[in-house]
């Protein structure tokens, strides 16, 4: 006979019931209202924009009618135009590789002007750091855009219309870096009366080279990204035969594209976390 | 002594041929990478001043006739955002628990879910939008679709991180009281994974702000077409102010994010 069965006498039931009526709120008061502020300010907003936002429900069904036909014809996968998808996929391979040699470049440079506490002089230093926050709020795309139009269609404008925002963010990061990790070495080398250019070339660079170097790896993967991108607004690269697969409606070939796309970049990411890893052990 | 020091010696003589190995090998493919494509480095160096002269001369001064016909774009913008953040952290939240590896359901689900979002998340979201133009039309719905497909598969993969990083204390203690599934998330998983969840999606209504901004370009609405429109025409007075009403937009809203972070966190 199990303990259950026995019989429970009145007084002890009683209680068993009073406790599981009584809860003790353990939460702490102040950080369950602002999750509660949060949630409903975030709800108001949902539903109020949800409300704005006109979708029409026949677009819908017609758009949800026709994913059928369009997946059966991308999954005729077709491998004719195999050569043409793969330079072109090298085109953005390499206009994110060489935009990036050159940000780097410039973006070395320019860090340690901007970084709080190695820029030779406070106002260019706060000067820089504005003018790159500007930089790296106008989206990649919209400098490529202007790069097209200045200089025309190609590879060319890629690179170039890529440069400023790889240069924005890498300049963020690396003298965010240095910010960070630099302090005591720049105290250390300035008690024994180093010069500017021997903190920076004997001191901060050696001892930030492999955080450099994995900001950099990540960036490469983002800058692969953008220049498929780009191709759809007319700078060379793989997505320029993308956009005018989906356009002439070529779904077969497309699918090869985003295939071609995906296991590069699946590949890049992979090789990406391979190299954090091993920098950061 | 000298051995130990022979050793060391050897180690730096090693690691320095090392980087003088990998130097060759960038600069050996900076090369090939030029060869490739064809490109002179000294037009590039020389289309930079002429750059900057068009960018000067064409965008300046900056034409600011049709300001308020610019206003319902931007607010078409940031409605996108908020809608388009909302639903993908809604789904995110849902796919992520399912993918993270101490609260999926079953582990054939994880890795099936992991291969999916994978997937969708390698894959640029401008090709996601214009292949949803294909199939919608032109208009306000391929570019909310597209945006809640990058959006989840992001959310979902930064979600199942951070709740895989959770101190695994807490829920062994609530596993020994017998707590259920859905108990043991409420009580041991969500109040450790808040704070990840506010800033990680706050982070995403940023990305969702840029991305609506440039979804136009491929006839997906919102401010890019507006931008697209100009540069089509050659106005490019008009084009400058649209990218300086951007970037008002995007700190502001960078701005108001920060502030929201540093309260809740």
């Amino acid at each position: 006979m199990s303990k259950s069965q026995m019989p429970i006498p009145e007084t002890l039931l009683m209680k068993e019931s009073m406790l599981t009526k009584k809860k003790i709120p353990i939460a702490h008061k102040q950080t369950k209202r602002q999750q509660q502020y949060f949630f409903t300010t975030v709800g108001i907003l949902f539903i109020v924009c949800l409300l704005q936002i006109d979708i029409s429900f026949s677009q819908f069904q017609e758009g949800v009618a026709r994913i059928p036909s369009v997946l059966s014809m991308m999954l005729q996968m077709s491998f004719t135009e195999f050569p043409g998808l793969a330079s072109e996929m090298v085109v953005s391979l390499v206009t994110a590789f060489l935009s990036l040699v050159l940000s780097i470049v410039f973006a070395v440079v320019l860090a340690f002007l901007a970084a709080r506490n190695t820029t030779p002089n406070r106002h260019i230093g706060m000067l820089l750091r504005f003018l790159f926050m500007i930089i790296r709020a106008i989206p990649a795309t919209v400098w490529v855009l202007i790069a097209v139009a200045s200089i025309g269609f190609g590879t060319m404008a890629g690179v170039l219309g890529l440069i400023f925002p790889t240069c924005s963010y890498l300049v963020k990061s690396f003298s965010a870096q240095i910010e960070e990790v630099g302090q005591e070495t720049i105290e250390a080398l300035q008690s024994v009366g180093a010069t500017w250019w021997h903190i920076v070339f004997r001191g901060l660079i050696p001892t930030l080279l492999t955080s450099f170097l994995a900001i950099t790896a990540f960036r490469f993967e983002m800058n692969v990204a953008e220049s498929v991108i780009l191709g759809m607004v007319g700078a060379g690269g793989i997505g320029l035969l993308i956009q005018g697969y989906i356009s002439f409606y070529e779904f077969s070939s497309l699918s090869l594209g985003i295939l071609m796309v995906f296991i590069t970049m699946f590949l890049l990411e992979f090789m990406t976390t391979q190299i954090r890893r091993r920098m950061s052990n | 002594m000298s051995a130990r020091n022979n050793a060391s010696l050897k180690a730096a003589e090693m690691r320095r041929m090392k980087g003088t190995l990998s130097l060759l090998f960038f600069a050996i493919l900076i090369g090939l990478s030029v060869w490739f494509v064809e490109m002179d480095i000294f037009e590039l160096v020389q289309s930079i001043p002429l750059f900057f002269q068009f960018l000067f001369t064409d965008f300046f001064p900056p034409n600011i006739t049709d300001l308020g016909t610019y206003l319902g774009p931007v607010v078409d913008t940031l409605i996108f955002a908020v809608v388009t953040t909302c639903l993908s952290s809604f789904l995110g939240i849902v796919i992520g628990f399912c993918m993270a590896h101490n609260t999926t359901p079953h582990s054939s689900v994880r890795l099936f879910l992991r291969g999916v979002i994978a997937f969708l998340r390698n894959i640029p979201f401008l090709v996601w939008a214009s292949i949803l133009v294909v199939i919608f039309g032109v208009g306000t719905m391929p570019g909310l679709f597209a945006l809640v497909l990058f959006g989840t598969s992001f959310l979902s993969r930064v979600y199942a991180e951070s709740i895989e990083e959770l101190n695994k204390d807490g829920m062994e203690a609530l596993d020994a009281c017998g707590a259920s599934y859905f108990q043991k998330i409420k009580h041991g998983i969500i109040p450790q994974f808040l704070p990840s969840f506010y800033s990680w999606t706050l982070f995403m209504f940023e990305i969702n702000i840029r991305a609506s901004a440039i979804l136009g370009l491929v006839g997906a609405g919102g401010m890019g077409s507006i931008l697209k429109q100009t540069m089509d025409l050659f106005q490019y007075g008009k084009t400058s102010t649209v990218i300086a009403i951007m970037v008002i937009l995007i700190l502001m809203v960078e701005y108001v994010t920060n502030r929201v972070r540093e309260r809740l966190i």
